[in-house]
């Protein structure tokens, strides 16, 4: 039963993680049917900056405040990064052949990661305890306040999230981009808007997720982006790729998978497991669990 | 005018590349296989991705499922390498087949992830050394070499033509698809699944034959690779050697000579800039996104069969 709890918690903190990422790769699906394989980049690349935006502007000490200037500047340096992403990899291709796009997001993910590798170097680094190492020991179960922190955070920033989509008006507007691009258009929605807004939004969940696995996990290397993202990749498909609160279940649903795995079973085949639930998954719902089925069109 | 040149072209093409061992210092000689190895399992590759039009990020496993069928029969069972070929190309192929059969109803993104997710399933039977036979994260080393007749002194060399022959052989296998009945089923099925199976081609069995024909043929490289450096190891075939042979087939158009070109680009520039090493995938990933902006259709865009001229409407190229 300990053993049940601790993976419980355990797998809650991964699977937040995951969602957070999963939200930008969910949501620039939705609008633009493109894999954007650089966002585990930016992922990997928030938590570089944030490191270097705390040692080099607050030295040491953790105060919540620095914690929260910490992640604000993260997360605006690396919307900056996404947006500029979009302009110069993606909005030219959006006419092109579908590949050609996909090969374009192939490119900027080696130039990012091997931008990171340049500027901070290819050996691990270890990120630095912004929030303290308090630990509670609860009957066995061991929880830490980090953990607690990821779970409260993620689950606050995805319930803005979903107002934020379901009730505004920019929401809509990019509910109704993600149906359907040109009567979006015709509507009167300005789409160029709404992408840009969709990398800001995601790469910013994107680069919290990116100091949460900084912080849980400690050791930070320039080419973790495509294990990080591509098990947030996962959980968007289980969930229904395009679809806002399939990313979060779907991430949900992965963190206490993996967590499961490694607590019966064994973790060096943890990627295995990930993958054959998504195929199981895939077979059964072909759109994943959220995901609409799409009738073929004529 | 260049289909008019190719029927000279590939002749000089295999000449130069015959001649090749004469100016090439050993270490050159490697990269030069490796190369020709590489653009088989590309042009396997194409097969699925360019032809059939899925989504194939997948392929390294195949690729390895070859090298390691002869590696292990070479090294546990004693076979030559040359007799392991068969297997090498056959058991990839049944594994295609077994593989893509329940997956080839996903729709493009999701068959790329799950053939990644089969690709690093493989990966991690490697390296846990499953039932002892895959030597585990380092492999498998020290095996036989396919001696050539008269090369037999010098294993790089015989290599070297080893390669060639494969790449022989696998060109005479991508044109005859072209002009038969299954390449133009897949070239339908590419343009619109729906409008190729409503004139009654079966379209999941070419699916699957695709399949099964890149898998077999990648197998063979397999074998050809194993001989090559003989020794086989997981990293080799991991999924990042799949995002690479994507990557070359969407760059060079997915057509033999934009293939051909690609594989250049992609993995013998690298070694020409090795002492860029820190920059160089840096400026690739840049160079791979310049390429779709100008290229979106690729390097050497591929156009299909023989359409006489006065059949193509003004501004439509027969694309």
């Amino acid at each position: 039963m300990d053993i049940f709890l601790q993976q419980l918690a355990n797998g809650l903190t991964i699977g937040s993680m995951f969602a957070l990422i999963a939200l930008g790769y969910t949501m620039v699906y939705g609008v633009m049917k493109l894999i954007n394989f650089a966002h585990g980049d930016l992922v990997a690349a928030s938590a570089f900056v944030g490191l270097f935006i705390f040692t080099n502007l607050f030295g040491s000490g953790t105060s919540i405040f620095i914690a929260i200037a910490v992640f604000l500047l993260t997360a605006v340096v690396i919307a900056i990064c996404g947006v500029f992403l979009e302009r110069v990899a993606y909005r030219p291709l959006r006419t092109a052949p579908r590949l050609s796009a996909v090969v374009s997001a192939l490119g900027a993910s080696m130039v990012i990661q091997n931008g990171i590798m340049l500027l901070w170097g290819p050996q691990l680094k270890i990120f630095p305890d912004l929030i303290p190492q308090v630990y509670w020991d609860l009957g066995g179960v061991v929880i830490s306040l980090i953990q607690v922190l990821i779970m409260a955070f993620s689950l606050i920033l995805m319930i803005a999230l979903y107002i934020f989509i379901e009730k505004t008006k920019m929401g809509t507007a990019i509910r109704a981009s993600s149906i359907d691009q040109d009567a979006a258009r015709l509507m009167g929605i300005n789409v160029n808007n709404i992408i840009v807004t969709i990398f800001v939004i995601g790469t910013s969940l994107g680069a919290v997720g990116g100091l949460f696995i900084g912080l849980y996990y400690k050791g930070i290397t320039f080419n973790m982006g495509w294990q990080y993202g591509l098990n947030a990749f996962i959980a968007a498909i289980i969930g229904g790729i395009g679809n806002i609160p399939g990313a979060m279940l779907g991430g949900m649903l992965l963190g206490l998978f993996n967590a499961f795995i490694a607590g019966y079973v064994s973790s060096t085949w943890a990627d295995a497991f990930t993958f054959t639930l998504l195929i199981v998954i895939l077979i059964f719902r072909p759109t994943g669990i959220l995901g609409e089925r799409v009738a073929e069109k004529v | 005018m260049i289909k008019k040149l190719q029927p000279i072209a590939y002749p000089l093409f295999f000449l130069a590349m015959m001649s090749m061992p004469a100016f090439l210092d050993p270490r050159w000689l490697a990269v030069a296989t490796t190369f020709i190895i590489f653009t088989i399992v590309a042009l396997s590759t194409d097969i699925v991705l360019g032809k059939g039009g899925m989504f194939n990020m997948g392929q390294a496993l195949f690729f390895g499922l070859g090298a390691y069928t002869s590696a292990i029969l070479n090294a546990k069972f004693g076979w030559p390498l040359l007799a392991t070929l068969p297997a090498a190309i056959l058991i990839p192929a049944l594994f295609g087949v077994l593989l893509a059969g329940p997956i080839v109803h996903l729709r493009g993104d999701y068959l790329l992830v799950t053939l990644i997710g089969f690709n690093i399933v493989f990966i991690q039977v490697l390296q846990n050394n499953l039932g002892g036979l895959t030597g585990g994260p380092n492999g498998i080393f020290g095996l036989d070499v396919i001696s050539l007749p008269g090369m037999t002194d010098s294993p790089q060399l015989g290599a070297f033509y080893t390669a060639l022959i494969a790449l022989l052989i696998t060109l005479l296998v991508m044109f005859n698809l072209d002009k038969s009945k299954a390449g133009r089923a897949l070239h339908y099925l590419r343009e619109d699944e729906l409008a190729a199976s409503s004139i009654g081609i079966n379209t999941r069995v070419y699916k699957i034959f695709a399949f099964a024909l890149g898998a077999g043929i990648a197998g063979m490289a397999g074998t050809i690779y194993a001989n090559q450096y003989s020794a086989v190891s997981p990293e080799a075939f991991d999924f990042v050697q799949s995002v690479l042979f994507f990557s070359i087939v969407i760059v060079g158009g997915s057509s033999v000579p934009g293939i051909f070109l690609g594989v250049f680009v992609m993995f013998v520039l690298p070694e020409i800039f090795r002492e860029f090493a820190t920059w160089r995938y840096f400026i690739f990933g840049f160079a791979m996104i310049f390429t779709m902006i100008l290229r979106p259709r690729g390097i050497w865009p591929a156009t299909f069969g023989k359409i006489p001229r006065r059949l193509i409407k003004e501004g439509n190229n027969g694309n």
